[in-house]
């Protein structure tokens, strides 16, 4: 199984691959931020501390998103916009982009 | 009638809207003498800037201001700080008269700004640090978001040491004279403003405040009240303060706070709050308190619920729903800051006793983290079941104080 860690809320969880990353935030009660739910407002954009591979690809929407906010973002991930695509790994999430 | 075309510097102009009559505004607010929409036009050695524009209905008086200062043909830029309707209403016919301005907004602002005016616009967009050049005015762009929506940004017109903050420092005050210098006394709307819109992003303020701090400000130009010359400095403070005593318990005495608010008809559940109440202030770091929502006023729900670390709600449940006051406490959360708090629901029923899960799906949308599972007593708890609520209450405050929570989806 992959885990995700909400590294600011103390949280392990255990999740199934095909796992959608807004899934796994809202059930397992982490205090990621949403607003659209949409990938437009990036709201819950977060750092991708480790485990970024075991993630899908950032879509064309995403990577557009992302870049508009300038900077490097190729540590950042809208959590509205990815899911778990690995059997066995660990991801590890944080907060305050 | 239009009043003279107020102006900051001699390259800065007020070119806003005055709304006396206004008394509610987003709902939310009241406003005792109206507001005021502003806008901003600075020129340059080559052309001009409009910052921001008014409400739809008030754009007459900001096209007549601004014919007074420029041609439509000079003006080379519009920047949006914020998109919010009362600021960006006249946008689309401000575009229309003005073909050669280039619009600039923020990343976050790009999907918003096609949902309002439903049609493509071209745009520019702007980050931290992007400047854009009047000939002999620069203009920096500041990126502030969340205040109070994704979107806002800031600028800082360099040659006149003029901020311009968005709706930060604003406040709904009606005064023609404009200048904090020379308006009637306005501090309890710029507090009003601040307790309404800003409060819930106490840590977006505080980021934007580093921002504005590497600049030195002569005038603080937002988007509603007055224009702040006299002392920057004094509402910067001001700001500062105010989004930094939330942790005021916190950072003097490194506490965190456990709230237990409850109602009970039957003592039933005052029983399980008084022993979850012991339970969480036995761990290490807590102080828990517990608060009878029959007695709590507004004020003072929004204030604790502010400084809790974790708010564990009780409440029985009364033909299938939790009480009104529960609910009310909820309600409170539209003035904080979201996310990061722990929550958690208990009560005592007789019947049904869905009260304490639809508190928990209510927090979850306000984004609470919910670790555990509500706890509920059927009628008249066991000294056994109570001993439950003080494990209920320990595990909720060992989790607060950091605690890994290991699940499974």
């Amino acid at each position: 199984m992959a885990y995700v860690t909400f590294k600011d809320d103390n949280i392990r969880v255990k999740v199934s691959p095909g796992t959608t990353m807004r899934q796994v935030a809202d059930k397992c009660g982490s205090s990621i931020p949403f607003g659209c739910r949409v990938g437009d407002c990036a709201t819950c954009i977060v750092h991708v501390e480790s485990g970024m591979l075991y993630l899908s690809e950032k879509s064309e929407k995403e990577l557009k998103v992302l870049e508009m906010l300038g900077g490097d973002v190729s540590g950042l991930r809208l959590i509205c916009q990815c899911q778990v695509r690995c059997e066995e790994g660990e991801i590890v999430i944080s907060q305050g982009v | 009638m239009l009043g003279e075309v107020a102006a900051l510097s001699p390259n800065v102009h007020f070119i806003g809207a005055f709304d006396p009559k206004i008394r509610t505004f987003d709902i939310i607010m009241k406003t005792a003498n109206g507001s005021s929409y502003n806008s901003y036009l600075v020129r340059g050695s080559e052309g001009v800037a409009v910052m921001d524009t008014v409400k739809r209905e008030f754009s007459d008086a900001f096209f007549r201001r601004l014919e007074r200062l420029c041609s439509y043909d000079e003006i080379r830029y519009i920047v949006l700080h914020h998109l919010e309707p009362d600021h960006s209403g006249a946008l689309v016919e401000l575009m229309a008269r003005a073909p050669k301005a280039k619009l600039i907004i923020s990343g976050r602002a790009v999907m918003m700004l096609k949902g309002l005016v439903k049609q493509d616009i071209p745009y520019e967009v702007a980050a931290t640090g992007k400047k854009i050049s009047l000939g002999d005015r620069t203009i920096e762009f500041l990126s502030t978001p969340f205040l109070h929506w994704p979107e806002t940004m800031s600028s800082y017109l360099h040659e006149e040491k003029i901020l311009f903050s968005g709706d930060v420092f604003g406040s709904h005050y009606y005064d023609e004279r404009l200048f904090d210098d020379c308006v009637g006394d306005f501090s309890y709307a710029f507090k009003y403003y601040y307790d309404h819109i800003m409060r819930p992003f106490k840590q977006h303020v505080l980021q934007a405040l580093k921002l504005y701090r590497k600049f030195e400000i002569d005038i603080i130009a937002p988007l509603h009240g007055p224009v702040l010359r006299s002392n920057p400095a004094y509402y910067i403070e001001k700001y500062a303060l105010w989004s930094s005593e939330a942790k005021f318990r916190k950072t003097e005495f490194g506490q965190k706070m456990l709230s237990v608010f409850y109602m009970s008809s039957y003592d039933n559940t005052h029983r399980m709050a008084e022993r979850i109440t012991e339970g969480a202030d036995a761990v290490e770091g807590i102080v828990a308190s517990m608060y009878d929502l029959a007695s709590l006023e507004t004020a003072n729900m929004i204030d604790l619920l502010e400084e809790s670390d974790a708010v564990v709600i009780g409440s029985p449940t009364i033909n299938g729903d939790a009480v009104k006051p529960a609910w009310d406490l909820l309600a409170c959360m539209a003035y904080l800051e979201s996310g990061g708090k722990i929550g958690a629901a208990f009560g005592s029923y007789g019947w049904t006793g869905e009260a304490p899960e639809m508190l928990m799906e209510r927090m979850r949308w306000l984004k609470f983290r919910l670790p555990v599972a509500p706890l509920k007593i059927k009628l008249i708890p066991t000294e056994s079941e109570l001993m439950d609520c003080e494990a209920f209450g320990r595990e909720i405050a060992e989790i607060t104080m950091g605690k890994m929570v290991e699940m499974e989806l």
